[in-house]
């Protein structure tokens, strides 16, 4: 049938969990690409001698609407990639995990690499002093000090201020929540609320 | 939250997954014309011409084309699910029926096949809406009630967007019970670092034993 | 050195200061720690809580965490050991200990800049400062060098340094034996929980939470046998005012407390463990007075228990379900019931009765003091090995949340599992004859992987244990001599195999001044024998040592304490 490896890329996308990203499929793209290039050359070749043969246009027309299914296909499968590859950038900071860097084509990661600059510098040029870090405070906070407590060993935090704080499993901390809150959110620290 | 969703299936989204695979669902066609060269999409035949009066299930993306407007190359008929014997069966009870199987985008396709200008339209836009009423009134129970159950034998039934809808309703219960203890002021850690890290604990698991 | 105004000296000192709280496995320092964060968290002072297991763990977390750190408090830890010369911090680092163990070391107490005693003064009496050091030291250990060359110079003797020398030698001889005799028995001061509520009491942020934090840490004192009855009575006295200010607001409708808030009372207890979460025979079984008054381990035991019972009109079927489910009426007499027949059985009154506190939150039900620290010591001391060290300290902390009822639930049940284990230990050894007079001493050792010896791996558990056995030895032993022998208790290191954890407590005799002099004993029997003893634990009369060296050691203890 016409476009089902397109299709395929779509199920890929829709099997994906939130967290995760899927290797990007770069064989099936080419083949799909393949496929309307095929396409592409059977319309022109005939395009010539359509005029008055009803058949001929016919095939014509169902041809494109299948090169049109392949293109929709194809720019769903990156921009819902890219739509992924954003939200990690607020969830995960501005250094993506290994893993699923390892999983984005080039261009993609280029993108990123934009994105975060861009981020950083329209963060920069908000607010009065110095700009204004949008991906803090995600809750309206409540208090200006937690108390967490260190799920995994994370090494040395420099805060603010200078100090050293030596983040180790299961040790509890009182610190800035401006500080920690990046931490909470990757699941370094534990926010403990009595 | 900077990112910018679709509500799945609420408008037709040109980049929606969901979208994208409703309008994969078959529809039953009949070719008004010839097609040259096309005779490979009927596997039934050898014919190297796709003839008049073929008959071939078609994805609906296909189907639509073909038939719009002055083109009509295909006729389209209702799908079997869709049909009176179907129609009877979701207004005598639609609780008891398995839109996943019959799906999974019941609705979503449902409404598509209203474009398509099938004689049956209206009743098929009628059942269409009478289920969803049948059955919203167990969805929402089963969603505001159930705080810690098992619920996958509920939601196995249920048509793609009922699912969102179920989870939505769970998403605000265990919210107003995260309230009702004072959780929300908590900050947790990313859904989506969770599930990451979940993930990477699994495909670890393997190696490690 | 003593701090006299813990708001002045201490408290507003650490304002806007980083701090370092480093706490020991107890329940006591726990809810000391716990009054302490609450009091940082109203003031903003920025603090990270590092539990540590043993003098080598203040080591390490010092080490770990000292950078930037200026001010380091120790909770239940520190107080008995020169801390200054244990850590070699920087100049400027302070230390803060709030501790409960005696006797302090006497370099803490006189170091004037670098340690800071949170305590009663008037509880310690550590030897005047002149006789334990001198300032002229050095000078005269300058004459002393300089003597013999002087002497052999100039041929003569010099009376005056003879005088000075006689002199010296009679402190030195008199220093030595103060220091004995100060270090001679280990025992226990007050509550750090209490030191650290009065602290928040003079704040005026003391709360009824507090309060309750505070009742737990004097209560573990008295069941894990730290402090004699009167101090825990005269902590409990303190303490009732404050519950009594904090809980009566008069008797009219309009004032009293919502049920939403946290009440706690003052009340004579049933000294039963958990019988409010149990059911009342098995709470009798498990509890150490009762059990062993009625030698409830033997056959004889329980019929007599059962004739108990059955004089008290308390239906048997009735006093092996759930507590909380028995018919009201039977609930609310037995304690009564009980003091009116304990004395035909044998029992007194404080076997059965401590005068406590309970509280109430909500619609939930009540919670006495001693069970709170059963729960809390129970996690702390938890056999389950898919767990850190760590997270048995933060299962404690969060158990002290009363909130947390699903963390209590599982509390109750570690703390069941761990008395019935003990009885089931005790019972095999009166069953098995295994407690064995050495003359001066009795003592026992429980088998390497014997069951659930795990639990006695843990010192706190392994103390309890060693007081349960003692009274249950003395119930049954026709030895008259029982009652004033102390008795030491071994069980198998559950991490390091070959390796034994000791524990020595006093006899039962002379068991109400809660004075232990194992700890001394224990370091001159490993000194004269070289055994290669680790004396890690904040109590000295805990020890580890190899297993191996056990014959060897015991021969110096008996020789030691004959």
């Amino acid at each position: 049938m016409l476009a089902e490896k397109a299709l395929d890329l779509i199920r890929e996308l829709q099997r994906t969990l939130s967290g995760t990203l899927s290797p990007y499929n770069e064989d099936k793209i080419r083949q799909v690409l393949e496929e309307m290039q095929n396409l592409y050359d059977q319309n022109r070749d005939r395009a010539h001698y359509a005029a008055g043969q009803a058949d001929v246009f016919a095939a014509i027309q169902l041809r494109h609407a299948a090169i049109q299914r392949n293109k929709r296909c194809l720019l769903a499968y990156l921009y819902n990639r890219l739509e992924q590859i954003r939200k990690m950038r607020w969830e995960f900071g501005s250094v993506l995990p290994s893993d699923v860097r390892y999983n984005m084509c080039e261009q993609e990661v280029q993108w990123f690499t934009q994105y975060n600059r861009q981020l950083a510098n329209y963060m920069k040029t908000i607010g009065e002093s110095g700009g204004l870090d949008l991906t803090q405070d995600m809750k309206p906070p409540k208090t200006l000090y937690v108390l967490v407590r260190c799920i995994m060993d994370h090494g040395e935090f420099e805060t603010q201020d200078g100090n050293i704080i030596l983040l180790k499993k299961n040790s509890q901390h009182y610190l800035l929540r401006s500080e920690c809150e990046h931490l909470i959110r990757q699941g370094i620290l534990e926010h403990l609320v009595h | 939250m900077a990112a910018y969703s679709v509500p799945a299936g609420v408008c037709t989204n040109y980049f929606n997954i969901d979208d994208i695979l409703a309008s994969q669902e078959k529809v039953p066609c009949v070719f008004n014309a010839k097609v040259a060269a096309l005779g490979y999409l009927d596997q039934s035949t050898t014919d190297v011409d796709l003839n008049v009066g073929t008959k071939l299930e078609l994805p609906f993306w296909l189907a639509r084309f073909l038939q719009k407007g002055a083109r009509n190359i295909v006729t389209v008929d209702t799908p079997k699910t869709y049909k009176e014997g179907y129609r009877n069966i979701f207004t005598a009870d639609p609780n008891v029926v398995d839109l996943h199987r019959l799906g999974p985008f019941f609705y979503l396709f449902g409404g598509k096949l209203l474009t398509l200008q099938l004689p049956d339209a209206e009743e098929i836009a009628d059942v269409l809406l009478k289920t969803f009423q049948g059955r919203f009134r167990k969805i929402m129970d089963g969603s505001q009630n159930a705080l810690h159950a098992d619920l996958t034998s509920q939601t196995s039934v249920l048509d793609d967007q009922e699912r969102h809808l179920f989870a939505a309703g769970q998403d605000s219960l265990h919210g107003f019970h995260r309230w009702e203890k004072r959780e929300t002021e908590k900050l947790s850690t990313s859904v989506m670092v969770a599930n990451h890290r979940k993930r990477k604990r699994i495909g670890a698991m393997p190696t490690a034993s | 050195m003593l701090i006299k105004d813990f708001r002045r000296d201490f408290y507003d000192v650490l304002q806007h200061q980083r701090v370092l709280i480093l706490v020991a496995f107890d329940v006591d320092a726990l809810c000391a720690c716990k009054i302490l964060q609450y009091l940082f968290q109203c003031d903003q002072v920025l603090y990270t809580v590092v539990p540590v297991n043993g003098l080598q763990g203040v080591e390490n977390a010092f080490l770990e965490n000292a950078e930037g750190i200026k001010h380091v408090i120790l909770i239940n830890c520190g107080a008995s050991v020169d801390i200054v010369e244990l850590l070699q911090p920087e100049d400027n680092v302070r230390f803060y200990i709030c501790d409960s163990h005696r006797p302090v070391d006497i370099h803490n107490y006189y170091n004037a800049v670098q340690v800071k005693l949170l305590m009663r003064g008037e509880e310690l009496s550590v030897p005047s400062y002149d006789e334990v050091f001198r300032d002229d030291e050095s000078s005269e250990s300058d004459t002393e060098n300089d003597d013999p060359e002087l002497g052999g110079k100039k041929k003569r003797f010099d009376d005056e340094a003879i005088l000075r020398r006689q002199e010296r030698r009679r402190w030195k001889e008199n220093r030595v034996k103060l220091l004995f005799d100060y270090t001679k028995f280990t025992s226990f001061g007050t509550s750090a929980a209490l030191v650290m509520f009065e602290l928040a009491w003079k704040l005026s942020k003391d709360t009824n939470n507090l309060l309750w934090l505070a009742i737990v840490g004097v209560t573990d004192q008295q069941i894990h046998y730290r402090t004699p009855r009167e101090k825990y009575m005269e902590d409990v006295l303190a303490l009732q005012v404050h519950v009594s200010r904090h809980n009566q607001r008069g008797d009219d409708d309009e004032n009293l407390l919502s049920v939403n808030c946290l009440r706690v009372s003052f009340e004579e207890e049933l000294h039963l463990s958990l019988y409010r979460h149990w059911s009342l025979f098995d709470s009798i079984c498990h509890s150490t007075s009762v059990a062993c008054k009625l030698k409830l381990w033997s056959l004889k035991g329980q019929k007599k228990l059962h004739e108990f019972l059955a004089e008290m009109g308390l239906p048997l079927a009735q006093c092996k379900q759930q507590y909380s489910a028995m018919e009201s009426t039977l609930k609310s007499e037995v304690k009564e019931k009980m003091q009116t027949f304990m004395h035909k059985y044998g029992l007194e009154i404080q076997d059965i009765i401590l005068p406590s506190f309970t509280m109430q939150y909500g619609y939930k039900s009540v919670l006495c003091a001693a069970d709170h620290v059963m729960m809390c010591a129970a996690l702390l001391e938890s056999i389950d090995k898919s767990k850190m060290l760590t997270d048995y300290f933060l299962d404690g902390t969060e158990v002290l949340q009363r909130s947390n009822q699903e963390k209590m639930d599982s509390g109750v049940d570690a703390a069941k599992h761990q008395l019935r284990s003990m009885v089931k230990q005790i019972q095999s050894f009166i069953d098995m004859h295994q407690i064995i007079s050495a003359g001066p001493f009795l003592y026992v050792f429980i088998q390497e992987g014997a069951a659930d010896s795990r639990f006695f791996s843990h010192p706190q558990c392994l103390i309890r244990l060693a007081r349960f056995t003692l009274e249950a030895h003395c119930n049954v032993t026709r030895n008259k001599r029982a009652r004033i022998l102390p008795l030491i208790l071994g069980a198998p290191l559950m991490n390091e195999e070959g390796s034994t954890l000791v524990v020595g407590i006093p006899p039962l005799d002379t068991d109400d001044e809660r004075k232990n002099f194992f700890g001394k004993a224990f370091e001159q029997a490993a000194e004269s024998t070289n055994t290669s003893a680790k004396f890690n634990s904040f109590e000295s009369h805990v020890i580890e040592m190899k297993s191996e060296d056990k014959s060897k050691f015991f021969d110096a203890m008996i020789g030691l304490l004959q």
